[in-house]
This record gives structure tokens, C-alpha cells and sequence, in this order.
């Protein structure tokens, strides 16, 4: 529940040009940081006319990582939206041992580099682990493959959709659900009557930063992946494969995708923001 | 009984929330939980609905040990603190919520929700969400969507204190026409005396997580049990040495000697009076009109006491030197309070 607090400076008041100055420097920042680097991401991109962009975006290997990315960005997205709803239900709505270790483990993966998580998964289900052979015997790879980049994706994107609910469902409290059990209605019915019309616009703005979250994903999944082109190569691993190349202008198309992935869910985004104050 | 609690205890880690509670209420009458804050009514009023646990204990509803069985099947209507109405349904919706889970047919549920609407006298409101209704008509809804599954219990948490004091005052009579109207065992949580002497059939006195004593508002009220009930009805004052008063029993060993405003009587030096020898000289500090009568802080024998006099009486200033007479003192030593009576009436009325 974003809060609008429109905070009225008392008394003393910042003189004009402390505030033309303040956002002057803001702009500024934000245009060098973002907006030039995009602009050079487009321009490189069609430096060789848009003929070259056209066929350096239908190359099969950027086209299977179109594919493996939107792949890993759904698989996450569905997953931490099961998980991020069941962890922020236990975490608001039941008293137990433990809360606070778990509340402090969502957010894990924001604190870790995303490459010591790939080390971990590597650790976890490469060759010198306990658990290789079985994998092995029933033919499960999960380093080096799509299995692996999916677990990586999954992890680095965890805590964006069960922060988002947390605070929402902390702030409703359990008094509805309670009232709702009380009348003998079962669990599913109170979650979809009752608690999910007051999550669902923050649930939607998780599953908007996940999906971004997930699309730009790369240190972990670098990790993992082992680089094996057309087959575990994500956008962004792929952009980083031409740049290596010295093929620049085809890593700038490829990173045109992104970037248009991006806009759009910043338009989403938005849209999600706007009609979710209108309901309150 | 109809509800039964036998020796329940609940604690919430090492704090006692209720401490050995047995109370039984009858078919149809309408009780009221009454305690500061904290003393653990919710919390009593949460294990008979089955949302808690008691740790030992047995609750019974109409002979049968509920402990088991949980809140869903105990047949009770339970209007909360807040009252947790369903913000995202309309008024019409969250009445019918109950009776929808229950399956019971389409038609059924319209007229069950028509004539509870009626009886909440907010026809019309139906389509409107709880957001768009005032605290009264809130308030309102969620007695009616407790009793549209036609409970044989309603417990009503703090059913008032969430709205102004002059609706509170409406919704008070009807709330106790309402339920006697339908009959329903109730029992509702309140820290505020007045509403549960007004309200109540009987009046459950709790304090920290103990039941201090059960009867009619009128019981209570005229013969406290314990130094609690005695100090927490009525406007109490306390007064330092109470054998600066005259005529009283001495009492060796005790706590504290309470009193109320009409266990004193104040009056004018000019005025005739009957226990003259045996009142004292108190100053009046404050006055202050209180509709029906004019209340008096007055400071006598280093004591503050309130007292009140008819509106018709001749007024006494702020500042005047009255007489003050006591008729009858709480003296309370532990848990125990002895009601002590001026000697100078006893006296009186064996000569007579
Ligand atoms: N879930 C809980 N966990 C820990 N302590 C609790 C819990 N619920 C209640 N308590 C404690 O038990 C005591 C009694 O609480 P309860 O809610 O029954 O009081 P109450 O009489 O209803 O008070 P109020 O008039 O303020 O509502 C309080 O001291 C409270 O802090
Ligand atoms: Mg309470």
C-alpha cells in the first residue's frame, strides 16, 4: 500500500534555486545514467541500417535465446508466485517459531551476488556433490542446462512478489479471514473471496517486477549456463557472447530486445500502478 | 446453562490470559464481559467461539463439551472487535456470505438477507460496500451477518467502541431490543460499566485473566465480592484514614476505604441536618453541572471526594466549608470487601 504522504516543508522554505538545482542534478544524473545508454543501445543497433538489425535479431542463436529467456522468465514467474503467496500467508497470517528467520531468508537473495548463487546451485548439483550420481542415473541434468538457468532465474527473483504481498496482507490482518472461517467457509473459498481482491494489484506489480527482474537475470544464471550456444544461452548471456566476439552490432540489436521487453514492462508496469490507486 | 466454561486456563507464553475461569449462562439471557483492559475478555470470548485453545479446561454449549469441535460447527455468530466486515463484498453479499458457504439454496438466502436487512432498518444499502457506510450502519451489518446463519450463540466483542457516544447510546437499546426479540444467548465484551448495566442481563466482572464475580448489574453494584469489583463500579473515591470520619467501626487491618458519590452527603452550614455530630468539615473544590445533578469535589480530612446534591438544592460555591457526612464505607484488605455503615444510622434507627 503505497502511501502518498504529501509532506509540507513547516516554516522554513528551500529557496528556488536549491530546487532547480536539486532536480536540474536529477535529470541530469538520470540522463546520463539511462537514458544516453539507451539511446546508444538503439543507435548502435541501427548503425547498419535496420536490413543488418533485421537479420542480426533472426539469427537462430538470438532466437533461441529469446526463447530460453521468455522460457526462464515464466518459469519463475509462475513458481514465486505459488511460493511468494505461500510464504507471505504463513509469514502474516500464523504465529510460529521461526518467523523472523524465515522473513530474513525471502530476502537472501537480494543480499547474495547472484554469482555465489550459481556457485551454490553448481556446489549443489555439479560433479563433486553427493546428490550427481542419482541425478546422473536418472539422467537429470541441471548444471549446464535449461534446469539449472530455470533454478538460478528462480532464486535470484524470489523475493520480488512476496515483498510486495507482505506488507498488504500485513496491514489487513486476519480479522476478515477469521470472520470468513468462523462462518464455515474452507480455505480456498476465504483465499479467493476474501484475501485475494485485496492482493491482487500488489500481486500483479510482484509478477511486473519479477518478469523484469527475471528477463535482465545474469550472474547466476552466467554461472550455470556453461555457455553452450543455441542451447543454454540466455538474452542477455547471448549479448555478452557477441560482445566477446567483438560483434557489436549485432549485441546491441540483441539488446534492443531487451530493452523493448523493458519499455513494455514499464508500460505495464504503470498501467498496473494507476488502475490499482484507482480502486482503492 | 446453556454455555459452560469449568476451570479454563490459556496462557500466552508465560502470561496468564485466563486464570481458572467457570461461569455458566442460561438460555437466552444476554451477559456482559466486563473488565479493563487486558484482563482477558477477548480472549474468553475467542475460546467459546473456538478461535483459541484453552490449555486445560472444558467448554460446554447446550451440554456438550465443545473443546473439539471447531469454530465453524459450534452454531455461533461472532461480531468482531473491528467488525471484519468483508470490504470487498456489498452489504447484501456480506450477509449472505455465511448462508452461501452453507449451500443453502438461492432463494432461501435472498429472503434471509431481505428480512435481516429489514431489521437493521437499512433497506436500500444492499449494493453499498462497507467503505461507503457510517460506523452505526457498519456496526449494524455485522450483527446481522453474524445472525444470518441463525446462531443459538452471538458473542459480540466491544460492539460499541468504535462509534460516537451519542449513537452508541441509540445502538445500545437496540441491540439489547434485538436480541431479546430473537432470543439468542449472547454475550458481549465491554470495559465501559455504564453499557454493561444498562445492557446486560448479568454482568461477568473479569481482572487479570481471573473472574471476580457474576450477577445482575444491581448485585454488583450494591454488593461488590471482591476489592476489585468495589473499586472499579460506580464513581469511587478513596479516602486516606477513614477513621477521621466519625462514628465508624475501627477497623485494625485493612487495605482501603472506598467510597461513591452517594455515600455522601454534603451540606450547607446554614442548612438543617440530621447526623450533625457526627459529619466533618470539607471545603469544596470544584463543581460541576452534570445534567441531572450537580457533582462536588470536595477536600476533607486530606481526602478528594465526590459528592452530588439535587438541582433544586441550594447552590454551594467553590471555596465554601460544608458539612460532609459518610453513610457507608468499602473497606477492602486483599481480595476481601466488607461494607462498613455509619453507626450514627444504626444508632438511630435502634432507638426508633
Ligand atoms: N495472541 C496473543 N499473544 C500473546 N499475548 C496475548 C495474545 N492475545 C492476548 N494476549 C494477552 O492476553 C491478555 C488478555 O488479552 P485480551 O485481548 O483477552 O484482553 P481484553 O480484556 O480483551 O482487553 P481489551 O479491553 O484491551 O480488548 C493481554 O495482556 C494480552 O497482551
Ligand atoms: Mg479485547
Amino acid at each position: 500500500m503505497a502511501k502518498e504522504t504529501q509532506s509540507q516543508t513547516v516554516g522554513a522554505k528551500p529557496s528556488p534555486v536549491v530546487k532547480w538545482l536539486l532536480i536540474g542534478l536529477s535529470v541530469l544524473f538520470l540522463f546520463v545514467m539511462l537514458v544516453l545508454p539507451l539511446i546508444t543501445v538503439i543507435q548502435e543497433a541501427l548503425r547498419k541500417g535496420f536490413a543488418a538489425y533485421r537479420e542480426a535479431i533472426s539469427d537462430p542463436d538470438a532466437f533461441s535465446a529469446l526463447n530460453l529467456t521468455l522460457e526462464a522468465t515464466v518459469f519463475a514467474v509462475v513458481i514465486n508466485t505459488v511460493f511468494g503467496l505461500f510464504a507471505a500467508w504463513a509469514v502474516t497470517k500464523f504465529r510460529f517459531h521461526g518467523k523472523k528467520l524465515l522473513v530474513t531468508l525471502i530476502d537472501l537473495p537480494v543480499t547474495v551476488s547472484p554469482i555465489i548463487a550459481g556457485l551454490i546451485y553448481v556446489l549443489t548439483f555439479g560433479r563433486q556433490s553427493a546428490i550427481y550420481p542419482f541425478l546422473e542415473e536418472h539422467d537429470l541434468r541441471v548444471v549446464y542446462a535449461v534446469p539449472g538457468i530455470i533454478l538460478a532465474t528462480v532464486f535470484v527473483t524470489f523475493p520480488f512478489i512476496s515483498r510486495e504481498l507482505l506488507p498488504v496482507l500485513e496491514a489487513q490482518g486476519t480479522d476478515e479471514e477469521e470472520a470468513a472461517a468462523m462462518m464455515g467457509a474452507k480455505g480456498f473459498t476465504i483465499f479467493r473471496k476474501i484475501t485475494l481482491p485485496h492482493i491482487r494489484w500488489a500481486l500483479l506489480y510482484g509478477i511486473v517486477l519479477c518478469t523484469a527482474r527475471a528477463m535482465g537475470e545474469f550472474g547466476a544464471v552466467s554461472v550455470l549456463s556453461g555457455h553452450l550456444r543455441g542451447q543454454t544461452v540466455t538474452l542477455p548471456l547471448q549479448v555478452e557472447i557477441l560482445f566477446g566476439d567483438n560483434k557489436y552490432m549485432p549485441a546491441f540489436a540483441v539488446s534492443s530486445i531487451l530493452v523493448i521487453l523493458a519499455v513494455v514492462i514499464l508500460i505495464v508496469r504503470s498501467i498496473v500502478e494507476y488502475i490499482g490507486k484507482e480502486k482503492k | 446453562m446453556y454455555i459452560e466454561l469449568k476451570n479454563i486456563n490459556k496462557s500466552y507464553g508465560s502470561f496468564k490470559a485466563s486464570d481458572d475461569v467457570s461461569f455458566g449462562i442460561e438460555k437466552g439471557k444476554l451477559f456482559a464481559l466486563l473488565g479493563p483492559s487486558g484482563s482477558g475478555k477477548t480472549t474468553i470470548l475467542r475460546m467459546i467461539a473456538g478461535l483459541e485453545k484453552p490449555d486445560s479446561g472444558e467448554i460446554l454449549i447446550d451440554g456438550k463439551v465443545v473443546n473439539d469441535i471447531p469454530a465453524s460447527r459450534r452454531g455461533i455468530g461472532f461480531v468482531f472487535q473491528s467488525y471484519a466486515l468483508f470490504r470487498y463484498m456489498t452489504v447484501y453479499d456480506n450477509i449472505a456470505f455465511g448462508l452461501k458457504v452453507k449451500k443453502v439454496k438461492k432463494q432461501e438466502i435472498d429472503a434471509r438477507v431481505k428480512e435481516l436487512v429489514k431489521l437493521i432498518g437499512l433497506e436500500g444499502f444492499e449494493k453499498r460496500y462497507p467503505s461507503q457506510l457510517s460506523g452505526g450502519q457498519r456496526q449494524r451489518v455485522a450483527f446481522a451477518r453474524a445472525l444470518a446463519p441463525n446462531p443459538q450463540v452471538l458473542l459480540l466483542d466491544e460492539p460499541f467502541a468504535a462509534i460516537d457516544a451519542k449513537v452508541r447510546q441509540e445502538l445500545r437499546s437496540w441491540l439489547k431490543e434485538m436480541i431479546q426479540k430473537l432470543g439468542v444467548t449472547s454475550i458481549f465484551v465491554t470495559h465501559d460499566q455504564d453499557e454493561a448495566i444498562e445492557v446486560a442481563d448479568e454482568i461477568i466482572v473479569t481482572n487479570r485473566g481471573r473472574i471476580e464475580q457474576t450477577g445482575t448489574p444491581i448485585d454488583i453494584y450494591q454488593n461488590p465480592a471482591t476489592a476489585f469489583t468495589a473499586g472499579f463500579f460506580g464513581v469511587t473515591s478513596e479516602l486516606e484514614d477513614y477513621k477521621a470520619f466519625r462514628s465508624f467501626e475501627e477497623v485494625e487491618e485493612y487495605d482501603r476505604a472506598i467510597i461513591r458519590p452517594e455515600f455522601v452527603k454534603i451540606t450547607k452550614k446554614d442548612e438543617v441536618q440530621k447526623y450533625k455530630t457526627s459529619a466533618v468539615e470539607g471545603t469544596v473544590e470544584r463543581t460541576a453541572f452534570r445534567g441531572n445533578c450537580i457533582e462536588f469535589t470536595v477536600r476533607c480530612n486530606g481526602s478528594i471526594l465526590t459528592a452530588r446534591r439535587e438541582l433544586d438544592e441550594p447552590r454551594v460555591e467553590v471555596g465554601e466549608t460544608v458539612d460532609v457526612f459518610i453513610y457507608r464505607i468499602f473497606i477492602t484488605h486483599g481480595d476481601e470487601v466488607r461494607l462498613l455503615p455509619n453507626n450514627a444510622i444504626r444508632e438511630e434507627s435502634v432507638v426508633i
